[in-house]
């Protein structure tokens, strides 16, 4: 018998985890990357569909811009923010939250694709995490549009502010909008994770979802109380407002922009930590 | 020599909720709901040397793939040990998949809208094989299971046969040591069962693969195991050779003969007076006789038979093993092998 690793007796496996933690990172990296050129092979032979979901993003989008719009034309300030200041968030608003709906279409489905379908079990058999492997195995490419438009705003929108955006303001975009991405990913990874240990009838996601709109609008026109649920429960303040902040936000909040990134880490470590309980608590189907 | 598998007094507990009825009942299960436990899979303890292929078998329910799960490291057990390789599969998870290959018969591990090809490469790189490792593989398992032809076609548009000849495939391109196997033949044609277990007896030659397999199918056991492990209601009723399991039975011969004359089992039973041979109760030119190898020489028996009266044809066979596994029930059923562990080969 020829074993495929070498130095390994009949019963004993070879370990092989002697990479560096940067070279498995790569590595997974890798092969995440292959899925997504797979996904995009698959969803081009749609391409119907493809164009339709697009359409369909866009269309939304220029509805909720056209709102805004409106508002502004009948006042001047929302306490105290201007319209290109709104604007400039909801703009930023829209990156974090397009790089999240590229990746989590799969967390919608999870319960009943994964863990009623069964298909856990065959994420489980390989030698990959598991939490990655159902993350990237299907995306949501109109989440490119939406980070598309989203910077398209935030330029008009900084324009007409004036300002003089640098080299600095750039990098802070590029750590502040993957960190408020996380929060979003930690939020939903943690009611998805739930359905481990309980069938989520009702379904906890959408109502969620639908509160993220109340994240895109300058925190200070909310009462005490909301401000600081969307501070500190459900931290939706984090994935547009404070962020945002760095840019057009002043002394006020500027400073607390730089947070976000902890936050992102803190809220989807949480919830990867939930997650590894639960796959310890899977229950596979029958059969 | 030390096993390759060891799996010591494991179990496995599920906690089902029984729902009650009605509004009033939706509302007292969310307030308490009713709950017990259901032991699925009860104190196994088995040991699998390098290079063995075991049958596992039991009815619908029986706690065989509970079993596997445990093994494959998809399911955490209850309480209970599982070695495999020097590994502890569900703690050990990413490291310990690389060295095994899975194949549900009831589910595809492929990528369900993807070309074939393209489900291969992507395990490729998952499981780092190198480029000479995949060439040689991918040409060796197209000349066994001749999948040339599918590699193109999106895995939902394969049959069945050709889906599972392409999840063995793939659950052997990275050369595993140890291949588990669930219901690889379910749902199969005869001749597609017949392919799939030549293959599988091919791999085991050659690769010295260890096999765990689980089947409702007895031809599999008969033509790939020596070694059964018979599970129900969550324990071992018996682990051993295949040969054995028959002798343990008890009649493991069936002696089919057709008569010149019509004649009734008693007088058949008349002329093996002294032998413990029981004829099946009927009447007319076929009688069937049934007897223990291991206590009656069938050639005994024909002779008696031959001297006494005009036969025109006797067929001697094997008990099929679906009766032999029924009896294995019967017996635990009714206390007499119903310790685990009992009849253990090793």
């Amino acid at each position: 018998m020829e074993n495929t690793t070498p130095g390994t007796d009949a019963t004993r496996f070879a370990f092989r985890d002697d990479r560096s933690r940067g070279a498995r990172i790569a590595w997974q990296a890798r092969i995440f990357g292959a899925y997504f050129v797979q996904f995009l092979k698959m969803r081009l032979a749609y391409r119907v569909d493809f164009v339709i979901d697009t359409l369909a993003v866009l269309f939304s989008l220029v509805i909720q811009l056209a709102v805004l719009g409106v508002m502004f034309s009948k006042v001047r300030a929302l306490d105290g923010w201007t319209y290109p200041q709104v604007l400039f968030i909801y703009g930023f608003s829209l990156v974090p939250l397009g790089l999240f709906n590229l990746i989590s279409v799969n967390l919608y489905g999870f319960a009943d694709e994964y863990l009623v379908g069964g298909r856990f079990d065959r994420v489980l058999l390989r030698p990959v995490g598991s939490l990655a492997q159902v993350i990237f195995e299907s995306f949501n490419v109109s989440g490119l549009s939406e980070i598309a438009l989203g910077l398209a705003i935030m330029a008009g929108a900084g324009l007409k502010l004036g300002a003089d955006f640098g080299v600095t303001d750039l990098l802070a975009l590029l750590v502040l909008a993957p960190g408020a991405a996380l929060v979003y990913l930690g939020v939903f990874l943690g009611i998805t994770t739930v359905s481990f240990w309980f069938e989520d009838k009702m379904g906890l996601a959408p109502p969620v979802y639908n509160l993220i709109r109340f994240s895109r609008y300058p925190i200070t026109i909310y009462s005490l109380p909301v401000r600081v649920f969307l501070t500190f429960v459900l931290p939706f303040a984090w994935v547009a407002f404070y962020p945002a902040a760095w840019f057009v936000g002043g002394e006020r909040f500027g400073k607390v922009a730089l947070l976000t990134p902890l936050v992102g880490v803190l809220v989807f470590g949480g919830a990867a930590l939930l997650w590894r309980r639960g796959v310890r608590n899977y229950v596979s189907t029958g059969s | 020599m030390e096993p390759l598998i060891r799996v010591r007094d494991l179990c496995k507990d599920y906690r089902l909720t029984d729902r009650r009825e009605g509004v009033r009942g939706g509302l007292q299960d969310l307030v308490r709901p009713r709950r017990r436990d259901l032991r699925a899979v009860d104190r196994v303890s088995f040991d699998i040397p390098p290079g063995e292929m075991v049958g596992y078998i039991g009815a619908n329910g029986a706690g065989k793939s509970t079993t596997i799960k445990m093994l494959t490291g998809i399911l955490t057990p209850s309480s209970g040990e599982v070695e495999v390789g020097g590994m502890v599969p569900w703690r050990q998870r990413q490291q310990y998949t690389r060295h095994i290959g899975v194949v549900f018969g009831q589910r595809t591990q492929l990528w369900w809208d993807l070309a074939v090809v393209e489900s291969f490469r992507l395990l490729k790189k998952i499981y780092e094989v190198d480029d000479d490792t995949y060439d040689r593989q991918m040409k060796l398992l197209d000349d066994l299971l001749d999948i040339g032809k599918l590699l193109s076609q999106p895995v939902r548009k394969l049959s069945l046969g050709q889906r599972m000849r392409c999840d063995l495939a793939a659950a052997l391109l990275h050369r595993p040591r140890v291949l588990f196997l669930d219901e690889p033949t379910i749902g199969l044609d005869v001749v597609a069962k017949e392919n799939i277990r030549a293959f599988l007896r091919g791999v085991q030659e050659r690769e010295g693969v260890t096999v765990i397999l689980t089947t409702h199918d007895l031809g599999d056991i008969e033509q790939l195991c020596r070694r059964v492990i018979i599970i129900d209601q969550g324990r071992v009723h018996f682990d051993g050779e295949l040969a054995e399991l028959r002798r343990r039975v008890g009649q493991s011969v069936r002696l089919s003969v057709d008569l010149r004359d019509a004649a009734a089992s008693a007088d058949l039973a008349a002329v093996t007076t002294g032998l413990p041979v029981a004829w099946d109760e009927q009447a007319g030119l076929r009688h069937v006789a049934r007897f223990n190898r291991a206590e009656v020489r069938a050639a005994d028996v024909i002779r008696l038979l031959v001297n006494d009266r005009p036969v025109q044809d006797l067929h001697l066979a094997e008990q099929p093993i679906e009766e032999v596994v029924r009896e294995i029930y019967r017996q635990a059923a009714a206390g007499n092998a119903g310790q685990p562990g009992a009849g253990a080969a090793q």
